[in-house]
């Protein structure tokens, strides 16, 4: 049963639905000889486009390894990964950078926002690095969206951890990237916050297409997403498409076995 | 708690080195001052000691008149020499003719006068005469209607002059003598007395040319007789001497010469490296306090854990105390070691400029390592002692907390303290003028504002930063804006590093400013009150003067309408050491404008006393009244108060006729000669007759009165020079702690940086949000140094102003504007490794990090 969903997994993506970016062969090793450690073992995944993906999978499974690889904060070991089109592999670290800041965004665990900049300022930090501004429609949207409007002067000390989130994600959503990823965006958040955030994500996907990877532990987060994939061991093991918190609970306590 | 202390140092070396580097620059200095003058002292010491070697005892007249730069001494009678001979205990005794000579190179110039005496004296040639000829032979008494008279010089000016034996030159006594060499000579030793230059004549020469009377002489040096000490000797010879002369030991003539130079010119040179030693520790404490002050609000949380599993405050503040003495005791160390290589560069340095001073040796003495070490230390452990205190006092409950951004920095004590302590200083600086003693009220007020500036610095440490932010945050785009906010996140950070550079720019510009408006006040000066056009002035200072007889022949240049020569006479004005200065008063009115109150200047005659209005006020003499003038000839004149003058500022306290003068001394020579030319005669012309008289007399400078005004300005020019180099140095501490705190504070934004960088902020843009930032720092600093330092110099000026009569306040605004482009470079060179280390750290650890 579960090599049938990761064997769709390796099929030609769909022509209906574009894959935003693909791993072949990615592996990762840290360390050398006796005390190498395998983060990613041959890993191969299509992200699909207007998508909300999970990854799941128990710690020093390697889902952290595989998002930072596929965001290009980190760098593969052999295999490769796309971007759309784009090798990342075959950038410079200036280029990366032009990739991360254009065509990614991020929501972090915690400590998301630069606490000298006020919430607006770290909203449109991506393009004011870039140089450029936002398109203020587009910003006025994303900002209701998330329901920040009477926030924005604050500086992040001023507010709570649900806010500072969703202020996060209204950071990687405005410069609309091919891709979010989100590292446990709730993991530091009460239920209720977390499921807010999760919510603006959800609807983020449905309403205007936007593609997001999210790894996280924790099911009823992952309920939130259109298909969740498990990770063990630096494998991908299993997927789920319309996950529930039971089903993806149940799966994980398998994979824990 | 040790072993703690020494685990944290050594995982944090890079710290401590940062911490430490203020100090060892700073002891390095102080260790190669210390040194340099010692060795000095031991140097010159050991010269005099070889110079004085052949004589046990010297007799010399007790009637001395201080003077400006030196005791003169009267002359003593050449039989003395005879019945000092026949004293029981004497085996030698030996005549000493002592003057000034200058002896003209063979390109025309003359050598030396800069500082170190020109002597002339005579040559004998006792077995213990300490010179020795290394070529030549001694010089011969003059024949009757010989041109020229013969000289041994020293074999440093015939370096210098390029002069051989059998070559012909003059040497100014300060007539123009034709003189032959024939000998050079030089201690046995083949040291210099750097600087001071010797020529030597047969003594009846020297009698002649030095003293003006062939039977007069300086002193008489005796020698012992074996087997009797100099103790006795003197002894015995002061049983024997009429009231005016005195006897003296080898020793007490050592220790005379050796007080006189450390009073002079190496007490000011010791002091004067000294003062820049303390500035530079001045700076490091600051520095090394900063950083401290950082590490401890790091170390919060850890301290805290501490607490909280059961360590006492005092353990704490003996932790971060230990550590601050480990710092400061190997930092010391290495400055010492540092010290003794400046000290030999800087020694050879000198003697490469010419400066050289004989230097007994560089050798560590282990009262300079001590003096050093303990130094280090202290200022290092002073440094500490607000941060320890501050972690001994963390909450063991502070370990549970997010560490809190410290925001002790603008709290209203300090506010209030700041503001008030910089009120008292700035008033003190306005109300100087109106009180008895200015200047120390003036410095009190100065040193207020200084201490005041430093308390206020974090509380307007976010306001400046946002001003001076506000143009790199506008020009810069976001990377502008992340660096002014840093700059402001924590004002007292911020403060504290700008402070120690606030320091340095402020002696900067104080000395800037002093030396633009002395310049400025001379300028103003001369401009108002001397009236001539030409001017002739020895080269140098502490060289042989001009010639009585180069004034009178200038006199008979046509187109030339005053002459006036101006030097000191050394006297007794009614009983009180005086030095008037000496000039043809009817010449004098032609060159300067002395705005004579009461009384004629034509009507003068030479036995006239000219008075400024404060002098007379304060002796209480009157137009008429008789005062009493005795000099080291032995004689007295009375002088009647002639004229009495309101410009006191330029010509002094009171005046005398050279003519009268003249009588009196066994040197006659001008210092400056002041012309005044008729209207309507072409100055180029003049000049150039005047040139020709001048070019006989040994080629003195003459310059009109600008290029004299300017020659004044030069000196000082020279002098800030070396003390901008000076300073130099606490620049470069105040930068070594800029880039400390820095690189402190990236390290505690790690994850925030890793974000940037997360989110698209390329590396060489996370590099350029450091150099803003340090260029903020930097120039928040300059701008407080050198508003400080200029208000100090306005300060001081007016209390010039007010106790001299004279002073214009004229910032250099040239130099503010240098020193504020050099710092704001010098942020960006400070910047450089801690942007680089910035901008290498990896994404993925800054973020993941906890």
């Amino acid at each position: 049963m579960n090599t049938q969903h990761a064997a769709t997994l390796l099929e030609p993506p769909a022509p209906t639905r574009p894959a935003a970016a693909r791993v072949r062969g990615a592996v990762k090793r840290y360390g050398r000889g006796d005390t190498a450690v395998t983060a990613l073992d041959h890993v191969d995944l299509d992200v699909p486009a207007g998508r909300f993906t999970a990854v799941m999978g128990p710690s020093g499974s390697g889902k952290s390894t595989l998002m930072h690889c596929l965001a290009g904060l980190d760098t593969l070991t052999s295999g490769s990964v796309y971007l759309g089109d784009v090798d990342l592999g075959s950038l410079s670290d200036r280029e990366l950078t032009r990739v991360r800041r254009e065509r990614i965004g991020f929501v972090f665990q915690s400590f998301n926002l630069i606490p000298t900049l006020t919430a607006r300022e770290n909203i449109v930090l991506p393009s004011s690095l870039a140089g450029r501004r936002p398109d203020p429609d587009w910003f006025e949207g994303v900002v209701a969206t998330v329901g920040l409007g009477d926030r924005l002067r604050h500086r992040p000390s001023e507010l709570s951890g649900g806010q500072q989130q969703r202020v996060a994600v209204a950071r990687a959503l405005v410069s609309r990237p091919d891709v979010v990823f989100a590292d446990e965006p709730t993991g530091n958040l009460d239920s209720r916050s977390g499921g807010e955030i999760l919510e603006f994500m959800a609807a983020a996907v449905r309403d205007i297409g936007q593609t997001i990877v999210m790894v996280t532990h924790d099911p009823s987060a992952a309920a939130y997403a259109d298909s969740v994939i498990f990770l063990a061991d630096g494998r991908i093991v299993d997927s789920i498409d319309d996950p529930t918190a039971e089903r993806v609970l149940d799966r994980m306590k398998r994979i824990g076995d | 708690m040790n072993s703690l202390v020494f685990h944290n140092m050594w995982a944090h070396k890079r710290r401590s080195l940062a911490a430490g580097i203020a100090v060892v620059i700073g002891i390095a200095f102080l260790t190669a001052t210390l040194l340099l003058g010692n060795a000095m002292t031991r140097g010159i010491d050991n010269l005099f000691t070889e110079a004085y070697a052949g004589t046990d005892v010297e007799v010399r007249s007790t009637q001395v008149i201080a003077s400006g730069e030196r005791d003169i001494a009267a002359t003593v009678d050449e039989s003395l020499v005879d019945e000092l001979a026949q004293i029981d205990g004497v085996a030698t005794a030996i005549p000493v003719v002592e003057g000034t000579a200058q002896v003209v190179g063979s390109d025309g110039e003359p050598i030396g006068g800069n500082g170190p005496p020109t002597i002339g004296t005579n040559w004998f040639d006792a077995d213990r005469n300490p010179y020795v000829l290394v070529d030549g032979r001694a010089p011969r008494a003059r024949s009757a209607g010989a041109e020229l008279v013969e000289v041994v010089i020293d074999s440093g000016v015939a370096d210098t002059g390029e002069l051989a034996v059998g070559d012909r030159t003059t040497v100014r006594v300060p007539e123009p003598l034709p003189v032959e060499v024939v000998g050079i000579a030089e201690l046995g030793s083949g040291e210099q007395l750097g600087g001071v230059t010797f020529t030597w004549f047969d003594t009846e020469a020297a009698q002649e040319v030095l003293l003006g009377d062939t039977t007069a002489l300086y002193a008489v040096d005796l020698q012992a007789e074996p087997g009797v000490s100099p103790d006795e000797l003197r002894s015995t010879v002061s049983a024997t001497l009429p009231a005016d002369l005195e006897a003296l030991t080898q020793q007490e003539l050592i220790d005379e010469e050796m007080a006189a130079l450390e009073a002079d010119f190496l007490g000011f040179f010791k002091t004067f490296l000294l003062a820049f030693a303390g500035v530079a520790l001045l700076v490091a404490a600051f520095s090394i306090h900063n950083t401290f002050a950082i590490v401890v609000a790091q170390r919060t949380r850890e301290t805290a854990l501490l607490r909280a599993i059961g360590a006492s405050r005092r353990q704490v503040l003996t932790g971060v105390g230990a550590e601050a003495f480990a710092i400061g005791t190997i930092s010391a160390a290495v400055g010492l070691g540092a010290g003794v290589g400046l000290a030999i560069g800087l020694n050879a340095l000198l003697t490469a400029l010419g400066a050289g001073v004989p230097t007994a040796g560089l050798g560590l003495t282990a009262g300079v390592a001590a003096t050093a070490v303990l130094v280090g230390v202290v200022v290092t452990m002073i440094a500490a002692v607000a941060p320890a205190l501050r972690a001994s006092r963390v909450a063991p409950i502070a370990a549970l907390r997010e560490a809190a951004i410290d925001q002790s920095g603008s709290s209203a004590v300090r506010a209030v303290l700041g503001a008030t302590v910089t009120a008292f200083g700035v008033a003190g600086l306005v109300l100087a003028t109106e009180v008895g003693s200015p200047m120390q009220v003036a410095a009190l007020g100065g040193l207020s504002v200084f201490v005041g500036l430093i308390l206020l610095g974090p509380v307007v440490g976010r306001f400046a930063a946002a001003v001076i932010g506000a143009p790199i945050a506008a020009v810069r785009g976001q990377n502008g804006v992340l660096a002014r906010r840093n700059a402001m996140r924590n004002p007292k950070r911020t403060a504290g590093t700008a402070s120690a550079l606030m320091i340095g720019t402020a002696v900067v510009a104080l000395f800037a400013s002093l030396g633009t408006s002395i310049k400025a006040s001379l300028g103003e000066l001369i401009d108002e009150s001397f009236g001539g056009d030409l001017v002739i002035s020895p080269e140098g200072f502490s060289g042989a003067g001009l010639s009585p007889q180069m004034s009178a022949d200038i006199a008979r240049v046509p187109g030339v309408d005053a002459v006036a020569r101006l030097s000191f006479a050394a006297m007794l004005v009614d009983g009180r050491n005086d030095e008037p200065l000496a000039t043809d008063f009817a010449q004098l009115a032609g060159v300067a404008d002395l705005d004579v109150i009461e009384g004629d200047l034509d009507t003068l005659d030479d036995a006239a006393f000219a008075v400024g209005v404060d002098y007379a006020e304060e002796h209480e003499l009157a137009l008429g009244d008789e005062v009493t003038a005795e000099f080291l000839d032995g004689t007295t004149e009375v002088l009647t108060v002639g004229v009495i003058y309101a410009n006191d500022d330029l010509m002094g306290d009171n005046i005398v006729d050279a003519r009268m003068w003249e009588r009196h001394t066994t040197t006659p020579e001008d210092l400056v000669v002041m012309v005044d030319i008729d209207d309507g005669a072409s100055l180029a012309d003049v000049r150039a007759d005047v040139q020709r008289v001048v070019d006989q007399y040994g080629s003195p400078l003459l310059q009109d009165s600008d290029e004299y005004l300017e020659t004044q300005g030069e000196q000082i020019d020279q002098m800030l020079g070396l003390v901008y180099g000076l300073l130099g140095l606490a620049v470069v501490i105040a930068l070594v702690g800029v880039a400390n705190t820095l690189s402190l504070s990236i390290h505690e934004r790690t994850r925030e940086i890793g974000l940037l960088r997360a989110v698209g902020q390329s590396r060489s843009a996370v590099r350029s949000t450091v150099r803003w930032e340090s260029v903020i720092i930097a120039v928040f600093g300059t701008i407080g140094g050198l508003a400080l330092g200029t208000t100090v110099c306005w300060g001081l000026i007016r209390a010039i102003a007010a106790t001299e009569g004279f002073g214009t306040f004229a910032p250099s605004v040239s130099t503010l504007v240098t020193v504020l482009v050099v710092a704001t470079v010098a942020g960006v060179v400070a910047a450089i490794r801690p942007a680089r280390r910035a901008a290498r750290l990896d994404v993925l650890d800054a973020i993941s990090s906890d």
